[in-house]
Order: structure tokens, then sequence, then C-alpha cells
């Protein structure tokens, strides 16, 4: 009798010990993480591939500043930092005792060779817009930087927190592409190219408490039924970004795998070239507004994955407005547009879809058929990706086309009369420039709120959704991001449940 | 002898001057700028100039080519756009994916067609013959991929026996890296071996209706030796001829197979090239696979001559 009192003593501690221990992260143990694409090389400071800044981005390379898994940004290689009252100037404390995976020290020096190297002549940074703004910069100690903008610049810390503006090291930057060295809490260990990278815990990581895990390897699998077949196996343990969402509804049901349907960055939009007729004509773009049934898109192209969107802009990103009522779908008004604009029998148009993204191929066909509804007769043309970006992207050839706006922050993209969509709007310039300049928060909302208001109503583009993050996790794995307010799968805080 | 292989190796040079001439023109013309599909949609007009400058590409044509092509010659490979390392270490690295797993899949093809189709040629139009008949037939229609995933599902997913895809690397793990190429080295071999097996029959068929194999039975030869030394070795060079086809078609590219598999192999390396237009890479490989085959195509020469004495290399 004593005894099996004992034998349920000890069961009772056993069992509420683990209880507790689950919420502990436990340290150990390796991660494959699957991504659809294989990077462009490893150095998100010369490319703004995705599947770059999902590799790499906090895993291996830190910026001054971090976004966290809510959006918010959060110290990196800054502990902190101030801006003076008329916005101009950021003074940074960096952090003291970092150092490069190849042991080279971390300091204002290294911080500003960085940011002067991007916006250097020669520079072959995507965005050297970002750090042009930078008037001067000057180091008082080793772990101070003062920098003195040209003018306000209120995306200024987002953009430091972007794939572009990591910290690399003055000596081993040179093979960034191939061989990555940062200060991150991973190092580079291997890449066998086609298949996978990998990369394993830095013992000399800023933060002794992390990472939990020993390695994680990202392996590229572009087909989606092999991703599937893959995580069955036990080949992998995370489909890191947007599984097949046909698929991801499946695995949702299974107990050893959890499905997170989370938000990113990215709005899918029906881009128009708005200098070509019928769509230089408002009417007619408010028109195909009307016509389109948005929850009708995200249930038939994402299987009800996605939010809608009214405008180009993320509900995940800050300011966001909610204007997905502006144009709710009524076909009748559509029509009624269309004959107001003098095309009472619709018209024909061909729509451009680039071969390689599947939600675009499939929403594609969706908005055809929902604009024969109202008799504008879409013919669907599939293009291949270089074709797309020469034909489409560069050369303007075309009247429709369907893509994935990925980057946090971009609405910029609507004051360049000269970007692919051709909009050309004084209006949102002045709104745009008077939201970049914005001194407090409240006026960066009213004019990025406004900025989102005019193309919306202008209806310079079809809203259609911000895509979702749709990653499928085997149980035991936690940490892992829910939604993705930046492009990056960050394994810092991953751990796995023993 | 030493005149045929001079003879040999001038075709390939002037063949392989062409092929250099035709991909590159066709890259050349190809839409798509590398640079902005590099730097992606928001990429400023002055980065974009500064990499095209880097990568060579406002050169006019005949430089960037005799650039490259002198480069070559002198041993210099070029560097991937996207990996940033010489692309003789990309094929070399693939080519331990591919070329393993295209001797496998023809080793495989081989040890089912041949016993296979000569059962069949010696049991013409009885059952057996049939039966072997319809199941060539089956995996004649078999698409590559198909079978690919009907494999993973059952071996891989189902029994858990084989890895679904993948390839650790053959410094990482030897049994691994074979375990992880059987599956597709037998998708690939299974539609092969179709082929070969009625190629092997019909041969055999012709070879046995023959009067010197009446001859040879008609002085007492065992039915055996009678096959298989005077009609197989007869029959052997139809064979040889689809066999070295299908190796050179292997060795450049089981594109399809190796996206089932996501094998890090020569195909899946070329058409990823192709779709971000790393264009040193697409270059290069093309090269390497146009002298591949015609180097298979020379082993077969060989192979002809050992088996029958007829041919003398020339």
């Amino acid at each position: 009798m004593k005894k099996s009192i004992l034998v349920l003593l000890t069961l009772l501690f056993c069992v509420s010990g683990t209880l507790v221990w689950a919420q502990t992260p436990a340290r150990g143990g390796a991660l494959v993480v699957c991504q659809p694409a294989e990077p462009p090389g490893l150095d998100p400071t010369a490319n703004t591939a995705a599947a770059i800044d999902r590799v790499v981005y906090a895993n291996i390379y830190e910026g001054l500043i971090k976004v966290s898994s809510s959006g918010e940004y959060v110290p990196g290689l800054a502990t902190s930092w101030e801006i003076s009252p008329d916005g101009k100037t950021y003074t940074f404390d960096l952090r003291k005792g970092v150092t490069f995976h190849n042991q080279e020290p971390f300091n204002a020096q290294v911080a500003k060779w960085n940011l002067e190297r991007a916006a250097g002549e020669g520079t072959i940074n995507p965005h050297p817009e970002y750090f042009r703004v930078i008037d001067r910069i000057e180091v008082p100690n080793d772990f101070k930087l003062v920098m003195t903008l040209k003018d306000v610049d209120a995306l200024f810390i987002a953009h430091l927190a972007e794939g572009d503006a990591v910290m690399l090291p003055q000596k081993g930057h040179e093979e960034a592409k191939s061989t990555p060295i940062g200060t991150g809490p991973f190092k580079f260990s291997k890449w066998v190219r086609g298949d996978r990278v990998e990369m394993v815990r830095n013992e000399g990581y800023w933060n002794p408490e992390l990472p939990y895990l020993d390695k994680v390897t990202f392996k590229f699998i572009g087909d989606a039924s092999a991703q599937i077949a893959a995580i069955k196996a036990g080949d992998i343990d995370v489909i890191g970004y947007i599984a097949a969402p046909e698929s991801a509804m499946s695995l949702a049901k299974d107990d050893r795998f959890k499905v997170y349907a989370g938000t990113t960055t990215a709005e899918v939009i029906m881009s128009t070239n708005n200098k070509v007729k019928p769509f230089d004509n408002k009417l007619v773009r408010q028109a195909m507004a009307y016509a389109i049934d948005r929850q009708a898109v995200i249930d038939l192209v994402m299987f009800g994955f996605g939010t809608p969107i009214g405008s180009h802009w993320s509900p995940s990103t800050p300011f966001y407005e909610d204007l997905t009522r502006q144009f709710a779908y009524n076909p009748e008004k559509a029509k009624a547009l269309l004959a107001q604009a003098g095309y009472p029998d619709g018209f024909k148009a061909t729509i451009k879809l680039p071969a390689i993204y599947s939600y675009s191929r499939r929403a594609g066909e969706v908005i055809a058929d929902m604009f024969g509804k109202v008799g504008i007769e879409l013919s669907i043309e599939i293009v291949e990706w270089g074709q797309w970006i020469e034909r489409i992207f560069k050369k303007k050839e075309f009247e429709l086309t369907m893509i994935g706006h990925v980057e946090a922050w971009d609405i910029g993209i609507y004051a360049n009369p000269d970007y692919y969509f051709q909009y050309d709007s004084q209006l949102f310039r002045d709104a745009y420039a008077k939201a970049l300049t914005a001194p407090t928060e409240s006026e960066k909302a009213r004019w990025f709120g406004e900025c989102q208001r005019i193309i919306a109503d202008d209806a310079v583009n079809g809203y259609l959704f911000s895509a979702p993050n749709l990653p499928v996790l085997k149980a035991a794995v936690m940490g892992w991001w829910e939604n993705y307010p930046t492009v990056a799968l960050d394994c810092t805080q991953v751990w796995l449940k023993k | 002898m030493s005149r045929y292989f001079l003879k040999k190796l001038i075709t390939l040079i002037i063949l392989l001057f062409f092929v250099s001439l035709t991909v590159f023109s066709i890259l050349f013309v190809l839409p798509g700028d590398p640079a902005q599909i590099i730097l992606g949609l928001n990429a400023s007009a002055e980065t974009l100039a500064n990499l095209r400058a880097e990568l060579g590409l406002d050169q006019p044509f005949w430089t960037q080519y005799t650039d490259w092509i002198f480069g070559l010659i002198a041993g210099k490979s070029g560097n991937s756009i996207n990996y940033g390392v010489p692309v003789t270490e990309l094929i070399r690295s693939s080519l331990s994916v591919t070329g393993p797993m295209a001797v496998m899949a023809i080793f495989f093809a081989v040890m089912l067609a041949i016993p296979l189709g000569i059962y069949a040629a010696t049991h013409h139009n009885r059952p057996g013959d049939v039966t072997v008949m319809f199941f060539s037939q089956l995996g004649l229609a078999t698409p590559e991929f198909w079978l690919g995933i009907l494999f993973i599902l059952l071996f891989a997913v189902q029994w858990g026996i084989f890895p679904a895809g993948g390839f650790p690397g053959w410094d990482v793990s030897v049994w691994g890296s074979l375990k992880a190429l059987i599956l597709p080295a037998v998708a690939l071999g299974a539609i092969r071996a179709s082929i070969l097996v009625r190629l092997t029959r019909s041969a055999m068929l012709d070879v046995l209706g023959e009067d010197y194999i009446r001859t040879a039975y008609a002085k007492g030869l065992k039915r055996r030796t009678v096959v298989y030394v005077h009609g197989l070795k007869n029959a052997l060079v139809p064979v040889l001829t689809i066999l070295g086809l299908q190796l050179g078609q292997l060795l450049a590219g089981a594109i399809i197979i190796e996206n089932v598999y996501y094998l890090p192999g020569l195909g899946r390396l070329v058409f990823q090239a192709i779709g971000q237009r790393d264009l040193p890479v697409v270059r290069e490989v093309v090269l390497f696979m146009a002298a591949a085959v015609v180097v298979v195509n020379y082993l077969v020469d060989f192979a002809y001559a050992a088996v029958d004495p007829r041919f003398k290399l020339q």
C-alpha cells in the first residue's frame, strides 16, 4: 500500500514536472526547414530576393535593428537609439563584445563602413537610396554612432531593419555571396548547391541564452507535393513558407503536424497598365475593382487562407487602413461604370501571368471568370519569369498581370510614374512626400493613410489579398513565428519539445 | 588507332565550337535581364547599371563571347552569378549525383531488360513472351515523374524505408547517398528497360532466324551456348546503340526526376540557372552536356568493336 502511494506520488511529480518543462525552451537538437526557392547567393545586401532573407536574416546576419515576430523594431546590434526633436539626428548605442563569426570585432567603425559602402559609388546594394539620406556619420566612441540625415525620413528605422542593412565584416565580406559571415546566432557551415544550406550554433553569440538549436538546415524543395511527402516521411521538420494551401488543409487535421495561418507583408495585386486603353480610364479601373469578389478569390485560390485588402498595404504593417469596403463586390455597379466609361458591352483584354507562381496563375483564372460576368473578356497568357521581367516589368508590354509584392513599406513605388504599372499622380506624390517627412507618429499615420486612400480610390491596381503565411510544422517544433511581419524565417528562438 | 583518336578529337572540338556559339547566341538574345532578376523589382537604376557592368553584360556580343571562350581555353571557368563559385565546381558536385544515378539506372535497366528480352525471344508468341511484352508496353506508357511519385508514396511515406528525396552527399554518408539514389534510379531505369527489352527481343528474334544459328544447332552445340554466345553477341549491336543514347540522355539531365526527388543534379542545376538567368552556368553546363553525349558515343564505338570484330575503329 505504502509502496503504491509512493509510486503514485512519483508519477504525479513526474507528470507535473514535464508540464512545467514543456513551457521552458529546451536546448539542443537539429531542425530541417524547407523553403521552395534556393537563394541566389547568400548576401542580402547585394540582392533583394526574398529567398536570401528567409535563410540568412537574423539567423546568420544581423543589422542594427531587428524586426520582432510581432512586427516591432527591436534592438539588434544597437541596444538603443534616440531621435532628435527635429527628426534628423539618430544616436545609436551599440552592443559591446560582439564579434563576427570570423572573430573580427563589431564596433561603430564597422557599422559606419557598412552604411557608407551601401551608399557609395559603384554600390551593388539594390537600395542605395535607403542610405543616401544619411548626410554624415560620426563615431564619438567605439560603441556610439551618430547619423545626421539630409531630411526627415519616416522609414529610416524600417529600412535599417531590412536585410539590405545587415552588418558584414570588413575583411570577410568579399565572399558573402558564397560564404556568409555575420554576427547572428548561427554560423554558416555548408552550402550543398541545389540541395541545402547548413548552419550551426554560434557559440560566441552575444546573447548566451540563444539560440536553442544546435543546427539548422534549410532544404530547397520547389515541388509542392514533394514538400508534403518529405514532411510526412520525416525528412524535414518545417515547411517554412507557404505550403500549398490545399495540402495545408489536410495536414492541419493530422495530429503530428500543426499549421499556422498568419499574415505576411506581401500583397497580391492584379497590376494594371495605367497608360494603355482602356485602363487609362479611372472608371474602367473602378469597374474592375467592383467586379472582383475578393473573398471568393481567397477561397478559390488560397483555400480560404489570406486577408482581403483594398489598397497596397498589408494588414500586418503599421498604419494599415481597411479599405476593402470601398469597392465591395458589386457586378451591377461594375457594369454601370463600364457603360458610363463608354464600354456598355465590355471589352477584350489579355492578362499575362508569371508561370513560376501558382497563386498568380490560379488567381488569373478566377479573375477572368469574374470579369466575364461583367462583359470583360480576358484571355490568359502564361509567361516565363525572365520574360515577365523583360516584357512586362521593363518594357511595360502588358494590359493586366498578377503578382505578389513582398516588401513591406513599398507604397513608394506608386510615386514613380515610370514603374511598370505607370501610375502618375501628383496628389499621391505630395502625400507620400508628406508621409516620409512626417515628424510624429500621428502625422505618419495620417499621411500613410492618405496614400493608401488615394491609390484605392484611383483603383490603380486590382487589390486582392495579403498572402498568408502558411508554415507547416511538426508538433514538437516550438517558437516558430505565426506571422511574418518581415521577410525572414528567424530560427533564433525556435526549440524542439522532447 | 591513334588516327581514330585524332579524328574524333578534331570532330569534338569543331562540335563544341558550334555548340558554344549557338548557346551563347541564344542566351544573348533571350529576354530577361539577369541584373534585374537578381536585384528584384524595386532596385534603383544606378545599382542595375553597376551590376550589369560588373557582370560584363554591357559589352558587345563578340567581346563577351571571346572573353568567355578564351577564358575557357586558358582553363578559367566562369563564375556563377548566383552561387559565386566557378561553374566547373558546380558541374563537379552535381555530376557526383547525376553520374552515379545515371549509371545505376542503366545498370538496373540492363539487368532487367537483357534477360527478359532473351526470354521473350526464345519463348516467342508463348504466354511468357506476351506477359513480358505487356509489361514493357505498360512501362513505355508510364511517365517518369508519375512512377517517381508513386515510389515516394509507397517506399518513403508508407513504409519509410527510403528517403522521400534529397541527397546527403558522399562525404557525409555513402550508404545514405546510395539509398537516396536508388528510387530515382529505379524509376529512370524501369522506363528505359521497357525500350531495351523490346529491342533485345526483336534483335534476338532476327539473329535466331539466321543460318549460322541453325548451323550451330546442327553441329550439336547446347541451346544455352547457341543463344548466349552465338545469338546474344550478334544481337547486342543495336542494343548498345540505344544504351549509349540513353546514357547520354541521362547524363544530360533527368530534369524531371531530379525535381521530383529534389536531387542537386546536373539537370536541376541547368533548369534553375535558366529560370534565374545565371548565364555562365547555362553556357558551360550545356557545353559539358554536349561533350558528355559525344564521349559516351565514342565509348559505344569501342563497345561495338569489342562485341563484333567486323567493326574497325578508323
